[in-house]
């Protein structure tokens, strides 16, 4: 294998864990607002390092920017839903467990 | 600033609406590959897409200032690995360890789209989630209410302030 296939396989088992713990969290996290941490912020560099294992496999400058620009996307659209999904249980008055 | 002035979008200009329509040009290009015949479909959206960004926009005006998007980028990269790092070690961890509490924080950034903006990265940053934005209050859920987390909280706020070229209250 050449090299950038190399560190296109790191940083793709790099991100593995970030997926697992992100299903793992979303089961054991006692409620909602726990569950949407796990989700948003494992996911989120999950998918930061999957599309940096893409970026040794690119041809050209566009199709680099592009898959930076899906990053960013997943990203704003993860932090406004998790931020609408918060807001709205807040709202309907579900409370925060807490540590008893 | 009065909550009038926030509540009316004022008069676009032509300069700004040629800038807005280059930009989303700009991204429908990156996005097709600069395919000729997707434009049956991508004129008559980035046409649309540009009028409902102008009816949207901020009252606020903004802008980023390119000194502070530097120093942001490199902050932002590296939390949101900690973040996720975090996250990640809770959750694995057998006893679980959280302790979460929601926090009322009041912002210190003026009204409009920095106070967006700090809202939206909050959620990418290690164990804090914003819950509810009003007026001046930001209701932030963490993962772990300690006080070094709530420090953190201010940290990044001075950092959008930065980036915004905004001061702070």
């Amino acid at each position: 294998m050449a090299p950038d296939d190399w560190l296109t396989l790191v940083c793709l088992l790099a991100a593995a864990p970030f997926f697992l713990a992100g299903s793992i969290g979303l089961l054991r996290f006692p409620d909602l607002y726990c569950r949407l941490h796990a989700l948003t912020k494992a996911d989120n560099i999950g998918l930061g390092l999957v599309v940096l294992a893409l970026l040794w496999q690119v041809t050209s400058w566009s199709e680099a920017l592009k898959l930076l620009l899906i990053w960013l996307l997943v990203l704003l659209a993860g932090a406004t839903v998790a931020h609408l999904i918060a807001r709205n249980a807040l709202r309907q008055g579900q409370k925060p467990w807490e540590r008893p | 600033m009065p909550t009038a002035d926030l509540e009316r979008t004022p008069p676009w200009s032509w300069r700004e609406a040629s800038t807005r329509l280059a930009f989303l040009t700009g991204l429908w290009l990156l996005l097709t590959g600069a395919d000729a015949g997707s434009w049956v479909i991508g004129g008559p959206a980035v046409l649309l897409a540009t009028l409902l960004s102008l009816r949207l926009r901020s009252p606020v005006a903004w802008r980023w200032r390119p000194a502070g998007l530097l120093r942001f980028v490199p902050y932002f990269l590296w939390h949101s690995l900690r973040g996720g790092l975090d996250v990640t070690r809770r959750a694995l961890h057998p006893r679980l360890p959280i302790a979460p509490a929601l926090v009322y924080h009041t912002l210190r950034l003026p009204p409009g789209p920095s106070r967006v903006f700090l809202a939206n990265t909050i959620n990418l940053l290690p164990g804090t989630l914003s819950a509810e934005l009003q007026d001046s209050r930001l209701t932030v859920h963490m993962l772990d209410a300690a006080l070094v987390n709530v420090m953190e909280l201010q940290r990044l706020e001075t950092r959008v302030a930065d980036l915004f070229a905004v001061s702070l209250e």
